[in-house]
Parts: C-alpha cells; sequence; structure tokens
C-alpha cells in the first residue's frame, strides 16, 4: 500500500485497455484477471501467501510519479495525462501491490517474451511422461505450456534425473523429476496446519522436496495433491486409476463429520476413485482432512451388502425388496411395540421418512449417537469464519480429531488476517496480506483438555484439566466471569492464569468458545458453556458428533430409549451389538431388521437385511455444526441393490399399502417446505445459513451418566473407526483403533505395544492396538470414539486385556448364493 | 579533475596524496591488534564514547550522511539515508545486522578486518546501533571465515567483560550487545533477505520486499543491514568527522575504501586507498604490476562485467558512477586481473559454474537458467562440443534471465557472461570452430 | 518387536553447550540456533546424521524435516562422515588462475578419492569448494577449519606428508597488500605513499 497515493479505498488501474477500481493492497495478479486477462502462474495459490517464485506471471508494469517538491503528478508533455514510467524490468504481478494509476501490460512483446522464455526454463528439466502421468488432462503446466510455450525446446543435455516414485507417506507418492519447485506444497504444511513435516531439501538446480518425519505426520496431507500445479504429488490410493477425463466429477458434501466440507468425488465405471477438496468459502476454503479425503474406499468394498437378506434357520439367504419388505411390514405390524432408529448422519429427508415410517407403526423414533444436551446452542451460534476472525478463542475439544476443518480455521485466526473477499474470478490468487512465515497469534488461543492434544502446539494457554472436570473448569470460568471466586484444583492451571483467560474472553469482542463431545457430554457442562458465554459475551461453536446431528435435533423424535424399550427395531447404519448388555436385548427381540453397509455385529443379529447406501451415493440435505444447510448429491456409485432410509420407507409403505412422507428425497422437501418454508431442492452448492434458527426439538440422551470408576477417555478421531477396515488406505496411513497408555502403564498392565488387544471398555468389546504415547497421563488410556460410545469418560479393566492378533474380526461376506437357496 | 576551489581544499583522490592516511586497515596485520588492550591502547572506542556522549543518534546518522559514505557491499547506497529509514522507536526491538558473508569471488577484505581488528567491528556496531536505536548487534560471519569467528566471539567476550558491550555504555544509559552468528557455506546469504532468513534458522532464500528491513526485518524486527566495513567506516567518521570523509573522493563517492586485487600481479592483497583513485594506480604502483601480461580485469568482484586491461579502462577512477561509464560496476571492490593466456571461455565456465552452485534455487530462471542450462552450455563448449548457434543461444539465455529473477543474483551471473562475450567474441568462435581453446595453457600451479 | 540400538543424544552431557548457545538469541528467536547447534555437531561428529538432526529439531522446536531442509541448503554440514583431515579446494576464479584445479589433480592422484569422497581410513577427504576469501593468497587449501594459502606444489606436498604422519603444522603466515606485518603497518598520518604492500 503506498500512502498518499489517491483514494486509499479504490486504485484505479488500468490493464491493458480495461480500467478497474481496486482496493488497495490488491495484487497486480488479481488486477489482470479482474479485468479478464490472464498470465500463467504456477506458484500463487488461493488462501496461501505469494512469493514470486516461478516467475510466470511476469508482465510490463508502470505507473504515474509525483514531483517530489510540488507533490503533482509529473505530467506526460504530449498528452497532459500523468506519465506512466514503466519499471525498469518486468514484474512479477503476483508479488506487486497495485498503485493510483498503474498500468498493466499483459499483451506487449516484453511481457510475452518473458513469459515464454520462463516457460521455456521451466520445461527443461519437466519430464516428457504426461501420457503415464495422471495429472495429465488436468494438469496447469501442460495447459500453460499449451498456450504460453512455444512448442519446441532448445535445452539439448540430459533432463534431470531423480526418484520418480517416492512414497511420502502411504498416501502421497512424490515424482521428484516432475516437480517444478513452485513450493506450493511446502508452504501449505507451513501455513495452513501449521505441520512442516515437507521441505526443501539442497539448493539450486538439485533442489528437491522432501522429508525426514516418517509418513507425514500431519492429519492434512492429501490438500498437496490437489494444489500440485504438475503430476509430482499424487494420490497414490487413486494413482493410475484412471485419466481425468474418464472421472465423472460430483460435487457434494461430505458426511464423514459435521463440518459440512464440500467434496469433489471423482468416479468411473461406478467406483470411487478419489475425493478431491470442492472449495467451500465458509468452510473448508480449499482443504480437507485425511479421513475425509481417503475414508472413502469402504464404499467399493467386496464386503459391502448389495441384496436384502432374510434369515432362514440361522442362515441369511439373498432375497428381494418386495420379499423382504413384505415380510418386515408383516412382523412389525404384528410387534408389540416398534421403534426406528438411525444413526446421526442420515439426511433430513431420511430423518423425515424414518419418522413417518415410526408413525405408520405406531412405533418410535430416535436417532445415534445422542448428546446429553442440544449441539444448538443457547449463545449466539458462531461460525466457521466467526472462528477465523476471532482474537479470543476458548477450545475444548481435540479439534485436530473431532472436527478438523475447525482446526485449520483458528489457525487462520492465528494468522490474523481474515478470510478473502472474492473478487469477480473468485478468491483472490495472490492475497498480499499473507507472508511466508507469519508470526502466530498464539496468545489468542487457550485450549483445554484432559490429555495433550495437538493444538495446544499452537495455544498461548494450555489447561490439562484432570479426566472429567468440565464441569469444574466451566464453573470455574463462569464465577471469575461473574466476579466470584472459584475452585480451581484439577484444572491444569491456577486462579492467576484462569482470570487473564476470562480478562481476554470479555475483552474481546468476538471472542469463540468452541466445544466437542467432552462438554455436550454433559447436559450441567453444556449449560454452563451457555451461561458462560453469555457473561462474557462471545459466541459458541459446538462440535457437533455427527454429520447431521444437528440437522436431526430440528425433526422430532417421537421415542424415548428406542433401543432400550421397543420389542422390535429397524436399525440403520447402527451396530449396538457391541455392547454386551445391549447385544443380549438384541438377541431377545421380537424382530430385527438392520438397514447397513456391512455384515455387522448387530447385522448377525437381525432376521432381515437390507443394503444401504453410504453418504456419497445420498441426495438430500444435512446441516452442519454451524447450522449451514447443506446438499448431498448422489454419486454415481454401484451400489447394488442397496438403498437408503427414503428408499427403505417407501418399500416399507408399498408393503404396508401407504404412501409415507419422505418415501422419496422429493416428498420428504415437500414435507419440510411446508414446515419450514424453506425449498431444500434450491440449496445452492455452499448450502444455506438460516436467519433464524429453526424449532429444536431436542431431547436429551437417557444414557447413563460417567460410570463411577474412570480411567478411559473416549476420544474422538478424524477416521470414521466404524469403516476403518474398510479403508485399507487410511488403516494403513494411520494405523488401526488405538489404544493410547503412558509407557508406564503399559509396562504395568503388561500390555503387548504394537499388538492388538480385545478389551472391554464399559461394556462394549473393542479391539484396539496398543501405542505408547509419552503425553498421556499416567494411569489414563484413550480410545477412539465410535457412533455407538460416543465422546466421554469410560473404564475398563486393562489387566483383562486379550491379545487379539488377528485383525478386528471382518464380519463374513455375504453368504454366496447356492443352487438349492436360489432353487 | 576540476580546478580547486580556493576555499574549499581539492578532495583526496590519489593514495599518493600526502594529506591521506590509512584509517580502516591501520592495525590489520599488527600483532595482536586483535586484543582489547592493543585497541585500547590505540583510542579505542573513542569514537564510540564520543557518539553515545557528546551527540544524539540523529546526529550521528547526519554526520554519516554528510560524509557521503556509501554502502560498501556492492550496492553502494547511502549509508546514513539508510539509517534513516528506521522508524520512530515503538518498544519494539531494532537490530543493526552486519553482513560478513563475505563470499563474492575476489573479495577478501572483510576477513582481515575479522581476524586482526573486531573491535574496530564491534566499535561500528555500537555507534550503528546507537544512531537507529537498535540495542542488539547481529554479525554474519561466513562460515568459513573460522579463525575471523573465533577472534570476533572472543573480542566480544572481552568488550563485554570490559563493559564496553552491555548496560549503560559510557554512562550514556544506552545499552548494547553483539550476536556473533556462523554462516555455512552459501554465496547466496550475502543478500540482505536471504542472510535475516539465514539469520532466523530458515533457508537462506531471498524475501519478498516490501516489507522492508526497516519495517520488519529480523524476527519482524526493525532492522538495519549493513556491510561490515560500512560500519567500521562509521567509526572512522565519528572519530575524525564527516568533513574528513568528505574530503576524500569525487562528488557521487567519498572517503576511504579497502579494495582488493587478485590474479596475475606481482603483490596481490587488500589496499585502502581513497575513493577516486584509478585503477593503474592500484596495479601500478601498489599492486606490483602483472605478473604476466593482462588481457582484462574485473573491477568489483566476480559479478562486475570484466573491462579489457587498457588504458582506457585503467585510467577509470575507481568511484561508483566512474566506472558506470565505462559499462562497469564497483561492486565490492575486488579486482581480479586476468592474465592474456587465461582462455576466456574456460575462466567464464569457472564463473557460472560458481552461480550455479550458488543459486538458491527459489526461482525459475535462476535454477533451471543460472545453475542448470547455463553451466551446462559452458561445459560443452570447453570440451570442444560446441556448435554452431551456441554462442548465440547464450546470449538469448541471458536476455532472458537477466531482470526476470526473484533476487539479483541471476543478473549478477549473466553481467559477466555478456561482458565477456562483448570484449572476447573471437574466443568463443574460436572454440566452437576449433574445438580446443584459442589459449589451451592449463598449468598455473607454481611449483 | 526388535530391539533398536539405543542412541546416546549428543547434548545428553552438554547441556551447558545447548543453554549458551540458546542463550545468545532472543527467546522468540529459539530457531536462530539450528545453525550453530549443527557446527557444534558436525564439530564432534565430522558430519550429522538423522537421529542429531532429529535431536536438534527437538531442542529448537522444528520439525526434523525442517532443519535438513536448513542444513542441506549449506555446504558446509556434511550428511556423512569426513576424513580427519577434510581438504576444501578452492576452485573458483582467482584460485583457478593460480592453479587449483591442477591442485586438486594432486590431490586426487595421491589420496585415490576425489570430490566427496572419504578414504578408506577415514584420514582425508576433499570436497571442491567455492570462492574461500583468500583470493590474494591463492590458491588456497582449507583443512578442516585451518587456511593454507599460497598452495605451491611443494607445499602441498609437505602438508600431505604431515598430515599422513599426523602432524599438522601450523599454518604459514600469508599476507598481500596493506596487511603485511606489524613493522610496515603504517600509523595514521604517515604519508601513504610509503606504504606499500608486498608479500615477504
Amino acid at each position: 500500500m503506498v500512502e498518499g497515493l489517491g483514494d486509499a479505498l479504490a486504485m484505479k488501474v488500468k490493464v491493458n485497455e480495461i480500467e478497474l477500481d481496486l482496493p488497495a493492497g490488491t495484487s497486480a495478479i488479481d488486477a489482470v484477471f479482474q479485468a479478464g486477462y490472464d498470465v500463467p502462474y504456477f506458484c500463487s495459490q488461493e488462501y496461501m501467501s505469494p512469493i514470486g517464485a516461478c516467475r510466470l506471471c511476469l508482465a510490463k508494469v508502470g505507473a504515474p510519479r509525483k514531483d517530489r517538491g510540488s507533490g503533482e503528478w509529473i505530467l506526460d508533455e504530449e498528452t497532459g495525462e500523468p506519465k506512466i514510467f514503466w519499471f525498469p524490468k518486468p514484474m512479477a504481478t503476483c508479488t506487486t501491490a497495485v498503485m493510483e494509476g498503474m498500468v498493466i501490460d499483459t499483451k506487449c512483446e516484453e511481457t510475452k517474451r518473458a513469459q515464454k522464455s520462463m516457460m521455456e526454463f521451466t520445461l527443461i528439466n519437466h519430464p516428457l511422461d504426461c501420457p503415464v502421468c495422471d495429472k495429465g488432462g488436468a494438469c496447469e503446466l501442460q495447459d500453460r505450456a499449451y498456450e504460453y510455450g512455444d512448442g519446441v525446446s532448445r535445452f539439448a543435455f540430459d533432463k534431470r534425473h531423480q526418484e520418480k516414485h517416492h512414497a511420502l507417506s502411504p498416501l502421497i507418492t512424490l515424482d521428484r523429476e516432475r516437480c517444478i519447485h513452485c513450493k506450493r506444497c511446502v508452504r501449505y504444511f507451513e501455513e495452513i496446519p501449521g505441520d512442516e513435516v515437507l521441505d526443501f531439501i539442497e539448493r539450486g538446480g538439485h533442489t528437491y522436496i522432501g522429508t525426514l518425519d516418517d509418513g507425514l505426520p500431519s492429519n492434512f496431507t492429501g490438500n498437496i495433491t490437489d494444489i500440485c500445479p504438475v503430476g509430482a504429488l499424487l494420490d497414490s490410493t487413486s494413482r493410475f486409476r484412471g485419466r481425468n477425463w474418464e472421472y465423472r466429477h460430483t460435487r457434494t458434501t461430505s458426511t464423514d463429520d459435521s463440518s459440512g466440507s464440500s467434496i469433489m468425488v471423482d468416479s468411473r465405471t461406478g467406483r470411487i476413485e478419489r475425493v478431491k477438496a470442492a472449495r467451500h468459502t465458509k468452510i473448508n476454503h480449499d482443504w480437507l482432512d485425511d479421513g475425509t479425503r481417503f475414508g472413502h474406499e469402504y464404499v467399493d468394498a467386496p464386503e459391502r451388502l448389495k441384496t436384502p437378506l432374510i434369515k432362514e434357520d440361522g442362515q441369511f439367504r439373498e432375497a428381494s425388496w418386495e420379499e423382504a419388505s413384505s415380510l418386515i411390514a408383516e412382523r412389525l405390524q404384528a410387534a408389540s411395540s416398534v421403534g426406528v432408529a438411525v444413526r446421526a448422519d442420515a439426511t433430513l429427508e431420511e430423518a423425515v421418512g424414518a419418522h413417518a415410517l415410526a408413525k405408520a407403526l405406531n412405533g418410535a423414533y430416535d436417532y445415534y449417537p445422542k448428546t446429553a444436551a442440544s449441539v444448538v446452542p443457547d449463545a449466539p451460534q458462531a461460525t466457521f469464519d466467526d472462528l477465523a476472525t476471532s482474537d479470543a478463542i476458548l477450545v475444548i475439544s481435540d479439534l485436530t480429531e473431532e472436527v478438523p476443518i475447525a482446526d485449520l480455521r483458528v489457525k487462520d485466526a492465528l494468522k490474523g488476517v481474515t478470510p478473502p473477499e472474492p473478487m469477480a474470478h473468485g478468491i483472490p490468487i495472490a492475497d498480499l496480506r499473507l507472508k511466508e512465515h507469519m508470526p502466530k497469534k498464539t496468545d489468542i488461543l487457550t485450549v483445554a483438555g484432559p490429555y495433550h492434544v495437538d493444538l495446544m502446539i499452537y495455544a498461548g494457554r494450555k489447561l490439562t484439566y484432570d479426566l472429567g472436570h468440565e464441569v469444574a473448569l466451566l464453573s470455574a470460568l463462569l464465577n471469575l466471569a461473574q466476579g466470584k471466586d472459584a475452585e480451581v484444583a484439577g484444572l491444569g492451571a491456577d486462579r492467576d492464569s484462569l482470570n487473564p483467560l476470562v480478562n481476554q474472553l470479555k475483552d474481546s469482542d468476538n471472542a469463540v468458545i468452541a466445544y466437542g463431545s467432552w462438554v455436550l457430554g454433559s447436559a450441567e457442562a453444556t449449560s454452563l458453556v451457555n451461561d458462560l458465554a453469555e457473561a462474557v459475551d462471545a459466541k459458541l461453536l459446538p462440535l457437533a458428533p455427527m454429520a447431521n446431528s444437528r440437522g436431526l435435533e430440528l425433526i422430532d423424535t417421537t421415542g424415548d430409549n428406542v433401543l432400550g424399550s421397543a420389542s422390535a427395531l429397524l436399525l440403520s447404519n447402527l451396530n449396538p451389538a457391541q455392547d454386551t448388555q445391549l447385544k443380549q436385548r438384541l438377541e431377545g427381540l421380537e424382530f430385527l431388521v438392520v438397514h447397513d453397509c456391512f455384515m455387522t455385529e448387530t447385522a448377525e443379529l437381525a432376521d432381515v437385511i437390507l443394503p444401504a447406501k453410504t453418504g456419497y451415493e445420498k441426495e438430500g440435505t444435512i446441516v452442519n455444526l454451524e447450522g449451514r444447510m447443506l446438499p448431498l448429491t448422489a454419486v454415481d456409485v454401484d451400489g447394488g441393490g442397496s438403498e437408503d432410509l427414503t428408499g427403505v420407507v417407501k418399500a416399507l409403505g408399498d408393503a404396508l399399502g401407504s404412501r409415507l412422507d419422505g418415501r422419496s428425497v422429493r416428498s420428504a422437501r415437500r414435507k419440510l417446505k411446508a414446515d419450514w418454508e424453506i425449498d431444500l431442492a434450491e440449496l445452492p452448492s455452499e448450502g444455506v445459513l438460516p436467519d433464524e434458527s429453526l424449532s429444536n426439538h431436542f431431547q436429551a440422551s437417557t444414557a447413563s451418566s460417567s460410570p463411577a470408576d474412570v480411567n478411559v477417555v473416549i476420544v474422538p478421531t478424524m477416521v470414521r473407526p466404524e469403516y476403518l477396515a474398510y479403508n485399507p488406505s487410511l488403516e494403513t496411513a494411520h494405523g488401526a483403533l488405538s489404544l493410547r497408555v503412558h509407557p508406564d502403564d503399559a509396562n504395568k498392565y503388561g500390555l503387548p505395544v504394537g499388538e492388538r488387544v480385545k478389551l472391554d471398555v464399559s461394556g462394549v468389546t473393542r479391539y484396539l492396538v496398543v501405542k505408547e504415547d509419552n503425553r498421556v497421563a499416567p494411569g489414563l488410556a484413550l480410545v477412539p470414539a465410535l457412533p455407538e460410545q460416543p465422546l466421554g469418560l469410560a473404564f475398563a479393566d486393562l489387566q483383562r486385556a486379550e491379545r487379539a492378533p488377528l485383525a478386528t474380526p471382518k464380519p463374513p461376506a455375504p453368504v454366496e448364493p447356492t443352487l438349492e437357496v436360489s432353487a | 579533475m576540476s580546478d580547486a576551489v580556493a576555499d574549499k581544499p581539492q578532495a583526496i583522490t590519489s593514495r599518493h596524496d600526502p594529506r591521506y592516511q590509512v584509517t580502516l586497515y591501520e592495525h590489520v596485520g599488527v600483532e595482536n591488534a586483535w586484543t582489547l588492550d592493543y585497541y585500547l591502547s590505540h583510542d579505542g572506542y573513542g569514537a564510540a564514547k564520543k557518539a553515545l556522549t557528546t551527540m544524539q543518534p540523529d546526529d550521528v546518522v547526519g554526520e554519516v550522511k554528510k560524509s557521503g559514505l556509501r554502502g560498501r557491499g556492492g550496492a553502494g547506497f547511502p549509508t546514513g539515508v539508510k539509517w534513516s529509514f528506521m522508524p520512530k522507536p515503538d518498544g519494539r526491538q531494532r537490530f543493526i545486522l552486519c553482513n560478513g558473508d563475505e563470499s563474492e569471488p575476489g573479495s577478501f577484505k572483510d576477513r582481515y578486518i575479522f581476524e586482526d581488528d573486531p573491535h574496530q567491528l564491534i566499535e561500528g556496531l555500537i555507534i550503528a546501533g546507537y544512531a537507529i536505536q537498535a540495542t542488539k548487534g547481529v554479525v554474519y560471519i561466513r562460515g568459513e571465515y573460522h579463525k575471523g569467528y573465533e577472534r570476533l566471539v572472543a573480542a566480544v567476550k572481552e568488550a563485554r567483560d570490559a563493559g564496553y558491550l552491555g548496560k549503560n555504555l559510557f554512562n550514556s544509559g544506552f545499552e548494547f550487545d553483539v550476536i556473533v552468528h556462523r554462516g555455512a557455506g552459501a554465496y547466496i546469504c550475502g543478500e540482505e533477505t536471504a542472510l535475516m532468513n539465514s539469520f532466523e534458522g530458515l533457508r537462506g532464500n531471498p524475501r519478498m520486499k516490501p516489507p522492508f528491513p526497516a519495517q520488519a526485518g529480523v524476527y519482524g524486527r526493525p532492522t538495519t543491514i549493513n556491510n561490515v566495513t560500512s560500519i567500521t567506516s562509521s567509526v572512522h567518521i565519528i572519530r575524525h568527522g564527516a568533513n574528513w570523509f568528505a574530503g576524500m573522493g569525487p562528488e557521487d563517492s567519498r572517503g576511504t575504501k579497502l579494495y582488493q586485487v587478485s590474479g596475475c600481479v606481482n603483490k596481490p592483497g587488500v589496499y585502502e586507498m581513497p575513493m577516486g583513485a584509478t585503477f593503474g594506480e592500484l596495479i601500478h604502483d601498489f599492486a606490483g604490476g602483472t605478473s604476466e601480461p593482462a588481457k582484462a580485469f574485473i573491477p568489483g568482484g566476480s559479478s562486475t562485467p570484466m573491462v579489457p586491461f587498457t588504458d582506457e579502462y585503467l585510467s577509470a577512477p575507481m568511484s561508483y558512477d566512474g566506472i558506470v561509464e565505462k559499462g562497469s560496476m564497483l561492486g565490492t571492490g575486488g579486482i581480479i586481473v586476468i592474465p592474456q593466456e587465461k582462455c576466456i571461455v574456460n575462466f567464464m565456465w569457472n564463473c557460472i559454474r560458481f552461480y550455479g552452485h550458488e543459486s538458491c534455487g527459489k526461482c525459475t530462471p535462476c535454477r533451471e537458467g543460472v545453475a542448470t542450462w547455463m553451466p551446462k552450455m559452458f561445459q560443452k563448449l570447453v570440451m570442444g562440443r560446441g556448435e554452431p548457434g551456441d554462442l548465440e543461444l547464450i546470449e538469448t539465455m541471458s536476455d532472458n534471465i537477466k531482470g526476470t529473477g526473484f533476487c539479483v543474483h541471476a543478473d549478477a551471473a549473466m553481467w559477466p557472461i555478456d561482458a565477456s562475450i562483448k570484449h572476447f567474441r573471437d574466443e568463443y568462435e574460436y572454440i566452437i570452430e576449433h574445438g580446443v581453446s584459442k589459449y589451451p595453457r592449463t598449468t598455473w600451479w607454481k611449483d | 518387536m526388535t530391539q533398536l540400538p539405543v542412541i546416546t543424544p549428543y547434548f545428553a552431557d552438554k547441556q551447558e553447550v545447548v543453554d549458551e548457545i540458546l542463550g545468545r538469541y532472543p527467546d522468540y528467536g529459539r530457531r536462530s540456533a539450528v545453525m550453530p547447534l549443527l557446527w557444534e555437531v558436525q564439530r564432534g561428529e565430522r558430519h550429522i546424521n538423522e537421529a542429531r538432526i532429529a535431536e536438534i529439531a527437538d531442542i529448537v522446536g522444528m520439525h526434523a524435516t525442517e532443519v535438513k531442509g536448513v542444513m542441506s541448503f549449506y555446504s558446509t554440514y556434511h550428511e556423512h562422515p569426513v576424513g580427519k583431515y577434510h581438504l576444501q579446494v578452492c576452485a573458483t576464479l582467482s584460485c583457478s588462475l593460480a592453479g587449483a584445479d591442477e591442485m586438486y589433480d594432486y590431490l586426487v592422484d595421491k589420496l585415490g578419492i576425489v570430490n566427496g569422497e572419504t578414504d578408506k581410513e577415514g584420514r582425508f577427504s576433499i570436497q571442491k569448494v567455492e570462492c574461500l576469501g583468500s583470493c590474494g593468497t591463492a590458491p588456497v587449501l582449507q583443512v578442516n577449519d585451518t587456511y593454507f594459502e599460497c598452495v605451491t606444489r611443494s607445499r602441498c606436498q609437505h602438508l600431505l606428508d604431515q598430515m599422513r604422519a599426523d602432524s599438522l603444522p601450523e599454518p604459514w603466515r600469508e599476507r598481500g597488500g596493506d596487511n603485511v606485518s606489524a613493522e610496515k603497518a603504517q600509523p595514521l598520518q604517515t604519508p601513504a605513499s610509503q606504504t606499500s604492500g608486498g608479500e615477504s
């Protein structure tokens, strides 16, 4: 920004013949694109710092000058206009800020020559293996070389030879020959997640990308494959699976967690080959966590159920939907009490159907997992952008695992730069406010948790409170906020450090408190966090446990403890049989229908199994943790005869002889439009954040409170534990579900480190690999949550852990139809 | 030379002028000159005391401005003006950073200051730090100068122990200390923003400007970066006054400067001379003349364009503008005299190999042009595999590289190539046509 | 599980060295300590291996990758052990004009190793380096940290003999220009015309 040159808010800039008014601080490259012109570039990347390294965006640039003495513009004697002084050499437009009166010429010979010669240099060492490169057809270098290159090479020497198949991690393959050193990936790790696990090694012509941190320890590694402008960094799971033009690209919303991140799903011949980030300017920008990106392989797992199965004489046989539906309708009508329960990543439309079905059967409908308190705050709701622009943040969660995208947005806030405003051509290509190695404003961040969570590395204040002390922590903060005395024992902090936190939240105009299931698991803690927010005037960001936990609160549930009371059940994507007590109950049911993708422990107990669609195959709507309604678009996947819940409702409705609401997505939307006056069919791809909260029908969970004996924290995990066994790449990269203990405890209880054990965790049978972790307090064990065993406290007798050397017993594959059965 | 004005003495522009005094190198070469005792017995820290106790910081900046001192690192930016770019003190830590990453082939003046007269540098840092209100000085010394590093570290300790560094210096209330930071072999770290990165523990890639160091330098804090001899010059400017310094050298280039002579001369070494003295005076009168017939000389370190070894160029004054008129630059004042029998193509291969090896690899033209393609072209010529068109390709490639790099490294690598082709095109054409050099001599090592 | 050999951290018994190095820099500049720490390890072990890199990363609070990125940027940090006598031949312009290429060939011939190699006994290693700032006293041979200047063929031979006998001599004094000797250094006020330099 240049002081004293015209209006700071609007600078007159001319690109070729187009005149523009641009805010001060805009980069020249964005001026060019705003004007509808083009320059090539490789190193610049939206949401990251411009560095001027690739030099492709060079252009002839000039500006008028003021006379030092008079302060008047120096005029051109011929035209009487301010005289344009051209810079003596072409300027990298990505690192040049616009100035009042600046002129950018992208058409002149000088510009063209500079760009052409930079393209020549870029290409001299780039291999000519486009025909076998996954990026071919979607390659920035290919496109730009075609547009701006010369077509012939004058470089008559051998090209640089380097490693072509370097596995940076089980998920990412690096071809060092293809790298053009744009530094996007290196900057990405430093600037976006802050995990600097990739760097340039060596210098000059020998520079290459490398790591010493085994397997890229970060939850956000896959993004570098999206932003690599060439085929140097590739998603190993989709390598050599298809060419870009063969893929069908479907933009949809991820149901992996409650962030509602936008994804682009590339499918081919009925398979999902890869998931890439789709830009959502308010949620995930251009990024995804690895759980979301790589957690799709289960969709195409051979074990997936694709036809209805009916149990006869203890054996499942294949059946048609009609046969299965008639049987179900008949048996459920006969049952003394019916319950319909769905998992909380079901869409709004599915919930409408489940609700209608339960009603038609005089039964009850509910969803799981249930939090003890509503995921809709009473205090004002924060958005992701509120989080990213806050200057006082309190996080009570392992954010990096619970909702990883929220972790990235906290790191946006640490930069102290507001999210960029889109221009006519989109997000600014070169946001000059962003720099490499920006100091992080760690003092604005406080992170609290019962153990050392990853985000604490960036927190100016860390509170490692004693297990189960969420209520104590929040009441202490509330008391301090109300000027009262507070008990601080067990909070991992003394009063002198809690007071500044409270004051910081109070003093801030945009404080945000983000809290996950450790708080939501307690009605008292949730109520306290709402009171605290009101006392310090902060907004709240509750981290809902599943993709549509928030949306399902909006649909009336009709049951109370459906799982525990009904005598016949229809369970969609739920696996309560992992709990030994519930398993016994399920075994005693009059009738059990399971709607799922896989033969789970619960499905094995079922009388009828209906094959379910995954979140990728659904059409529908979810409500993310901000309250934003987001559309799901069905990806072209060969799911065989699987159906989502609306399909189940249609089939059962037909068998019952009634047209139920929610028998199709359209039908459910008609119902919701009548109730809410929102037409979900019209949702834009970035969704809608309704102005007012829709009515909330939350019913608290009836799950028993914390067991008296506690030594386990159920912790969030970025991967979906229920599908991990069917996501081999993700399991290879991140390891199986683990039991994390302090090395001393592993010793004390004789836990076999690195081996798999079977362990009863508060009644739920878990298969876990023992991992030592110095950051876990002695006496504590961390176990990842299941949808059926939500975050919170639990008990396990570690001494009774049994070795279970085989992998989690994979449910048997569907029974192959035999001649006798089909006859 | 214009006639002297009656009331204003003519500026000293020759070391033969009896009024000329050696100052920067007064103690270099003297046994034990690196000790505090020796330094104190030669009016050591007197200038710092004078500045801190009798002058305001702005007066020091003013005095240096008035002296006409220009940066001795190569670019020649007026030192006092640079100092005045520092923002007003705002409570943030401020730094004076001394660039001692002397790596330009042909330059070796700072090395002997580190080794023989480190207290002079410390005193200069105190003065510069006081002028810009920085309480921390940093000396970035190139990693290979091990002896210099040890002497400097010892001197800092001595000074600290004796109260010449620390709090309340000379009872003025001013606090100052010095961090000595050792490089590890990277020419590019002599570029000021790369040097800041290197000091901060990052890779030594140049940084984007703006922000300029004065706004956000090391650790994002206000910083001024000066060459070693710019800083030591300030000691003598304060001691003898700006007028003394301004009384030497032509209008654009005041003061005394260290010149380094190497190559085929009889007495290579560092010579302190007033600015404006001619190359001829330095090479013939002080460096003992050439040891064998010479055909060219590089006037200011390897990046400056070479010029023929003729009277036309030897009579040029060693001043910032004087040599620019002749198509070259003064740079660091490192003069390399090239013998007649040295093959220019071979010499330039050595030169471009150096720039290629030292490219940081950040930007495309430098990584692919300077570090990869251009050295391969020269290697091809030297190996006798040159083809028609190669010389033209080198020339157009050089044009494509110049003015497109992120920092000036790429340009600095091309200037000498352009100059060698301009003056010795026949040698290039000869080696391409014949496959052997016009000057095939390969034995230069003395027994 | 296979038991990996336990590697004693380099700085395990050198906390005061670490403290001194960290103490040089302000709190917010902890990262600056990475280069001096690398120097420290290299001085002790003649190279810096990955375990040491990880150790340094821990000390300064960086990832090992970043430390490696920094270390590999510079040409004087070694990944593999160099010899007891690490011979660094300046091959740049002025030294080249004084016969550095022949000196390099001579060393290769005598030692049987080339640029980047260490001999079997670990006594010698050779590295071609760029300008060492000894242009006025070319050619220069840097042995570990010490400069040997104006190296003639006979001096080079003598040096090799001495190193083979493990008695590296003190470097001879070679100066040109104004920096000649105590007697010749000119005090202020002396007509400069008498201050002529020259090799002794």
